[in-house]
This record gives C-alpha cells, sequence and structure tokens, in this order.
C-alpha cells in the first residue's frame, strides 16, 4: 500500500481509501476518486502537480492532495 | 422567431433548468437553444453569472435557465448551492442534464445527484462524436431503458441533436407522457437500512422527498444538516445525531453507491475497444503542452501569440482613435460650438472625447484578446496552461488556472482582470481579479523604466531587482489578506479535469468574446466616460487652469502627507494623472515642472492626448534638476505599484458587477501605491 503522488508515471493502481477532511473527500469523489477504482500515473515529474487517468478522466491533482489517496499498486 | 424580452420575474410559460459538470458542452447548447435570446445578470444576491434564455417551439414559449457548472451537488461551493437550490425552490418543468458521452462514467455523477430531486430529468448525451473516434459504442435505447428518463444523443458542436432534444422537452412537458419514474440510484444493504432509521427520525412534512432528505445527512451536507436541526425537537435531533455520528464514512458509502449505479446501468449499453483511451487523449502536443519544463514557455509563447493578434488587429485602427482621428473630432467639435462658454467646450474637447476615443481604442484591443482567451478555453487548452502554472499560483494562495489571467496581466491588466473569468469558483476568481492589476503592466514598465534609467542610470538595474522582490511581497501579502479575512474556507490544492481536446467551435468562441466585450462596453466603458469627466473638473474647475484647479490646490493641501512619501505636489498630480494612462504621468510632470510651451491644454485629459508634443528628453532635464534621487526612487515605487488606470477600474466594475469590490480594490492599489512609495523613500534617504 502506498499514496498515488509516489507512484510512477505509467504505473497503475487500484485506489484503497481517502483521508482528509470533507471537502477534500467530496471534490476527490465527485471527480472519479472512490475506493476500489484502477488508476493510471499519466505524470509525476517535477515540482508541479500529478497527472493521473482515472474513469475516462485526465484529472490533475496537486502533491499535497495526491498524498491523501491512498492506493494499491497493481501487478502488470 | 419573435423577439420577446426573457427575465425571471416572467411566470408564465415553462421553466427549463440546464445542468451539467464543466466541458460537457452546456454553453454550447444553451447558445443553440436560445440563440439570442439571452439575459446575462447575476444570481439573486450573488456575485455568481447567470444566464438566462428563451425560445418558442410551435407557439410555447420556454425559459431556460442555464445552472453554474459543477461537478456535484454538495453544498462545497456557491456555484452547487445555487444549482441545487434552483432545482429545489424553483421545480423547473423539466431539467436537462449534460452528460459527456466520451466521459460517461464520471460526467453521470452529476445526473445521479439531480435524479432524485422533484423536477422531470432529460439527459442530452454530447459529444457522442468523440466517444466514437476513442472506440466507444454507446446503445442509447438501452441505456434509456435501464435509467428510466429519455435520453437525446447529441454532438451540439454540429447542431446534431438539438431539435430532438427541444421535441422532447415540449413531450415531457406537455404531455407528461415521458415522465417516467427514474430508477433511483440504489445504496447497499447497510445502508439502506441506515437510511430507513434517519427517515423515521426526519419530519415527513419537509417539501422535499425523505428519501432525498435522509441520503443527504449520511453524507453529512452542512446545509441540509442546518435544516433539519432546526426543525427537529432537540431530543430528536440528539438520536439522529447519534446515528450520524456513529457512519462518519457515510458520504463514500454514499458516493461509492452512485457510481455502483452508474455502473450497473452502463453495464451492457457500452462497448470500449481494447485500446486505452487514455493512450489516445495523450497525444504529443499534449505531452508538451502538460510537460514540467517545456509546458511553461509554450504557454507565455500562447500569450504573446495573443499580444500578437491582438496588436496586428488594433494597429491599423489605433493612430486614428489616439492621434489623428480624435485630434479632427476634437477640432470640430472646438468650432461647432464656436460660441459656447468654454467650460462646456473644454468638458467636451478635453474630457469626455478623449476619454471615450482612449476606452474605445481598448476596446478593440480587448476584443482580440478575447478571441484569443476564447478559442484557447474553447478547444481544451486552457486547463493544461493551469496545470503547469498551479506550481507559482498555489504559493500566492490562486488556483492554476489563475495563470492565463496573471500572464495577461504584464501586457494589459484590463485583460487581466477580465480574463479572470475562466477561473471556475467565485473566490478563486475574485482574488485573481484583485490580484491581477497588482503585477505591472507594459505601459508601467515604459513609464518606471524613463524614470529610473534618468535617475539612477547603470544602477537601474538594481532598482528593477527591488522592485520585482516588492511585487513577490506585495502578492504574497494580498494572497495572506485574502485569505485571513475574505476566503472563508481552507485553501484547496488543484482538482481539476483535462478535458479532451476537440475543434474550435467558433460560434462558442464568437458568443465569448462578443459577451465580454459587451459587458466592458456596457459596464466599464460608462465608467470610464463618467471618470475621465470628474478628472477633467477636478483639473480644469474653477479658473481653467490645472496649477489653481480643485486638483491643483488638492495636491498642494495633502503635501504635508506626500512630504513624508517623498512626494511634492506635482509628483503627486502625476500619480493621479496616470489613472488616465501610464503615459499621461510623464507628460504631466512635463508640464507641471514647466514645460507646458507645445502643450495645446492645460487641462489633464488635454496633456494625456498632448504626450507626444514634448521630447522626453526634455522632461528629463527638467525632472533631473528639480527631484531628489530619493524622491525619484519613490516616485517610481509609486508608479509601479501604480494607482489603476480607468480602464481597468472599470474592468474590476464590469466582471464584479459591484461597487464595493471596484472601490475596495481601487482603494487598496492606491494606499499600496503610496505606502511603497514611502518605503522607498525611507530607505532611499538613508542610502541616496
Amino acid at each position: 500500500m502506498t499514496t498515488l503522488n509516489s507512484l510512477e508515471t505509467g504505473q497503475i493502481a487500484v485506489i484503497h481509501s481517502l483521508t482528509g477532511d470533507k471537502r477534500f473527500i467530496s471534490r476527490a469523489t465527485a471527480m472519479g476518486f472512490t475506493p476500489d477504482t484502477p488508476v493510471t500515473m499519466m505524470q509525476n515529474a517535477g515540482g508541479g502537480p500529478i497527472l493521473v487517468y482515472l474513469r475516462d478522466t485526465q484529472v490533475a491533482m496537486a502533491r499535497k492532495e495526491a498524498a491523501k489517496v491512498q492506493v494499491e499498486r497493481s501487478a502488470k | 422567431m419573435t423577439v420577446q424580452a426573457s427575465s425571471l420575474t416572467d411566470q408564465s410559460g415553462f421553466t427549463i433548468a440546464l445542468a451539467g459538470q464543466p466541458n460537457t458542452g452546456k454553453t454550447t447548447v444553451f447558445n443553440q437553444l436560445t440563440g439570442a435570446r439571452q439575459h446575462v445578470g447575476n444570481w439573486p444576491g450573488k456575485t455568481v453569472e447567470q444566464k438566462t434564455g428563451s425560445f418558442t417551439h410551435e407557439g410555447t414559449t420556454y425559459r431556460v435557465v442555464d445552472l453554474p457548472g459543477t461537478y456535484s451537488l454538495t453544498a462545497n461551493s456557491l456555484e452547487e448551492m445555487i444549482s441545487r437550490d434552483f432545482i429545489i425552490d424553483e421545480t423547473p418543468d423539466v431539467v436537462v442534464v449534460l452528460v459527456d458521452a466520451a466521459q460517461l462514467e464520471r460526467t453521470m455523477y452529476l445526473l445521479a445527484e439531480v435524479l432524485p430531486l422533484p423536477s422531470p430529468v432529460i439527459v442530452a448525451l454530447n459529444m457522442m462524436d468523440i466517444a466514437e473516434q476513442e472506440g466507444r459504442s454507446i446503445n442509447v435505447a438501452t441505456l434509456q431503458e435501464k435509467i428510466g428518463v429519455p435520453i437525446v444523443p447529441m454532438v451540439a458542436a454540429y447542431k446534431e441533436g438539438i431539435t430532438t432534444l427541444i421535441e422532447t422537452i415540449q413531450d415531457c412537458i406537455k404531455y407528461k407522457e415521458l415522465d417516467s419514474s427514474p430508477i433511483l440510484p440504489l445504496v447497499g444493504e447497510t445502508e439502506r437500512n441506515l437510511l430507513a432509521q434517519i427517515k423515521d427520525l426526519i419530519p415527513a412534512d419537509t417539501t422535499l422527498s425523505t428519501d432525498w432528505v435522509a441520503l443527504k445527512l449520511l453524507e453529512g451536507d452542512s446545509d441540509v444538516l442546518q435544516q433539519i436541526q432546526a426543525s427537529l425537537p432537540a431530543e430528536r435531533w440528539r438520536a439522529l445525531e447519534k446515528i450520524l455520528n456513529q457512519h462518519e464514512d457515510g458520504f463514500l458509502a454514499v458516493a461509492d453507491a452512485r457510481y455502483n449505479w452508474i455502473q450497473q446501468v452502463t453495464r451492457g449499453a457500452v462497448s470500449k475497444s481494447a485500446e486505452s483511451a487514455a493512450e489516445v487523449r495523450r497525444g504529443k502536443f499534449d505531452r508538451i503542452a502538460t510537460h514540467p519544463i517545456w509546458g511553461i514557455p509554450l504557454a507565455i509563447l500562447i500569450m504573446i501569440a495573443a499580444f500578437a493578434t491582438a496588436m496586428i488587429i488594433v494597429m491599423p485602427v489605433f493612430p486614428l482613435l489616439s492621434g489623428g482621428g480624435l485630434n479632427v473630432l476634437i477640432n470640430a467639435t472646438r468650432t461647432a460650438l464656436e460660441g459656447a462658454p468654454p467650460w462646456f467646450v473644454s468638458m467636451l474637447a478635453d474630457g469626455l472625447i478623449p476619454g471615450v476615443g482612449m476606452g474605445a481604442a481598448f476596446l478593440l484591443f480587448l476584443f482580440a484578446m478575447f478571441l484569443v482567451i476564447g478559442f484557447v478555453e474553447d478547444i481544451g487548452y486552457l486547463a493544461r496552461a493551469a496545470f503547469v502554472g498551479d506550481r507559482f499560483m498555489s504559493r500566492l494562495g490562486l488556483h492554476g488556472k489563475s495563470f492565463l489571467p496573471m500572464l495577461t496581466s504584464l501586457g494589459c491588466n484590463v485583460a487581466g482582470v477580465l480574463g479572470s473569468r475562466v477561473v471556475d469558483t467565485w473566490q478563486q476568481r475574485m482574488m485573481t481579479m484583485v490580484m491581477a492589476p497588482i503585477v505591472p503592466c507594459l505601459a508601467v514598465w515604459g513609464v518606471v523604466g524613463f524614470f529610473a534609467t534618468i535617475f539612477f542610470g547603470t544602477s537601474a538595474p538594481l532598482v528593477t531587482v527591488a522592485l520585482l522582490i516588492t511585487l513577490s511581497i506585495w502578492l504574497m501579502f494580498t494572497g495572506l489578506l485574502f485569505k485571513r479575512f475574505i476566503i472563508k474556507d481552507e485553501p484547496v490544492g488543484l482538482l481539476m479535469e483535462l478535458p479532451p481536446y476537440h475543434k474550435p467551435n467558433w460560434k462558442t468562441i464568437w458568443r465569448f468574446t462578443w459577451g465580454h466585450t459587451k459587458a466592458f462596453i456596457v459596464r466599464g466603458m460608462t465608467l470610464v466616460a463618467g471618470a475621465s469627466m470628474v478628472i477633467w473638473a477636478l483639473s480644469y474647475l474653477p479658473h481653467g487652469d490645472i496649477e489653481t484647479s480643485i486638483l491643483g490646490t488638492l495636491g498642494r493641501f495633502i503635501e504635508p502627507v506626500g512630504a513624508v512619501i517623498g512626494l511634492d505636489w506635482r509628483l503627486m498630480v502625476a500619480l493621479l494623472a496616470s489613472m488616465a494612462s501610464k503615459e499621461a504621468s510623464l507628460a504631466t510632470l512635463g508640464v507641471l515642472y514647466g514645460l507646458s510651451s507645445g502643450v495645446g491644454t492645460n487641462s489633464l485629459t488635454g496633456l494625456i492626448f498632448g504626450a507626444e508634443a514634448i521630447e522626453h528628453t526634455v522632461i528629463a532635464t527638467a525632472i533631473h534638476t528639480s527631484v531628489s534621487p530619493a524622491s525619484a526612487l519613490a516616485f517610481v515605487f509609486a508608479a509601479f505599484f501604480s494607482v489603476p488606470c480607468l480602464g481597468t477600474i472599470g474592468a474590476i466594475y464590469s466582471e464584479s458587477k459591484s461597487w464595493k469590490w471596484t472601490l475596495g480594490a481601487t482603494t487598496y492599489y492606491t494606499f499600496a501605491a503610496l505606502f511603497a512609495g514611502f518605503l522607498a523613500y525611507q530607505v532611499g534617504s538613508l542610502f541616496l
């Protein structure tokens, strides 16, 4: 188990849980981040936000926020 | 089509609400439904824009209300509250929910939230073409059967499906035959029991369905919680609170249930090709546009291209307005009004006409800028710029989407303020709008560069560095002020969808461009015209001469204040002149330091347009001999953190539609400019 921000570009994982305040959780779920959802890391480089793909959508997420998403790496 | 005024107070006829997540093509559908019959205002008591319109089909008029684009309906933001309250309180005859066929799963989330609300729903399944390109085929009949509400497949960009949508709306309202009961999003068994318990405790006489209220309570929706707490006896509320406290993860459970429902209804109706859409979308351009290093120069290049385009459009017309053409008009006015009282002639020739003329030149420039911003937003690039710019913007407490407006502001503050429109939430938008004018525009750099060079020569770069450091401190300080006093919620990090690119829809871009330009004509230009008259009056009355004018008297009266800042009354008046245009402050100084020959008039607005009559070198020599270095430094700083120009003030009013914000921001900048001058003078006095 790890956090979303520590995935490397190209890695695939499944969301396990979300932590943080209610506002973050409700914003994230509306964007498609819920437990058991598969997610692909599209870009994780530099100091800026990360770029992931889930539920047919490319989503940019701040690094700090991504640390609140626990994921389980899937073996490829 | 008959032209009829549509308004919110019009109670006859039917009301249709348009809902949908951002980037689902809601604006395009709204434009195609209503055509030119639109009204743009604010939601009552809010600074969020409200668009309404109407259309007539087979003799019946339908009013269309465009709800703010939001991802969900939980009471997280002003926009979400507005959408939700509208559907609940006004119960529109139909709610049309836009869903993106290429991003079906996620965009159906809002649909799952709208379905349990009291109004009948029609789903507009947009972007069918993109879904197809990405190898996704959707069986609309199956999906319709599973969801239980009418579904209209559309490619709104090419007007496909609009007629069917209108007919479906009509059928739904007139014959009620499609008003079937939708299959509501289901929740798991544990939640169902829980919901039943909650339902027993809440009052049944609410106008809302108890199912919905129970669901919202389990979600921990603060707005619904408050309402229920107020309507329940204390004892029952405590019992309810106890249940809710035991299930704090209720929110995730409910959200999860909605996605489960989505998966359930789309299963069998949607087939995907083997190739992952993720790879299809991430083309070569996108890799550069989102690249942590190359993305930044690309964004800057695009903004430079925007300015160049704006300039190319404006250039042939600009000399006509600012120089020759305007002078012809002014002289013609003077000739035509021969014999009229001189103050009246001066008011028109030195006040109103030059002021409005300058505004008109601005307008063209803004028009061109909006065209480019509308274009990059429409094709989907804006989100990429926001993605690469977020690193810098988040340090100021701004959103990534503020990156382009702030960048634009470096060229022209007016464009920056008006460009803040692209930021999604109200709070971040206001913050961007207020911070954009702090960024020095090209004209400010012109004045500051000129002054810094003549006074500090080879040390000018040092002054520039000091200015830039002060600028970053000032921006961060402003960000903190916002956080402390205006933004009530905790700042949230970037969480933004990067929509798929699509071909530009020129109609939508045109509406964006023209809508913004028109708003600036109506509100901004009125303010510019009024303010240039006020400045004229201050610099002309009572004797028709700037030295003895109200402004001159005022300048001398506040000289003790100016002395602390290191600015004599002439420099103070020059700062005020920079409100009309930044370049004007130099011309004003020229006149005030006794170089008035060559300028036809002594009133301030006259000076601005006679600016070219005085050689800059002449001003340089004159000022250099009579201003101390410390005072010059104070002036450089005060001009850099300038009093905003009238165009900017007009733009703030045009965007915020609020006098409070306009006056508040203007006062803030003015104070900042004087304070920066004060600091520079104090520090300068020690060293220079």
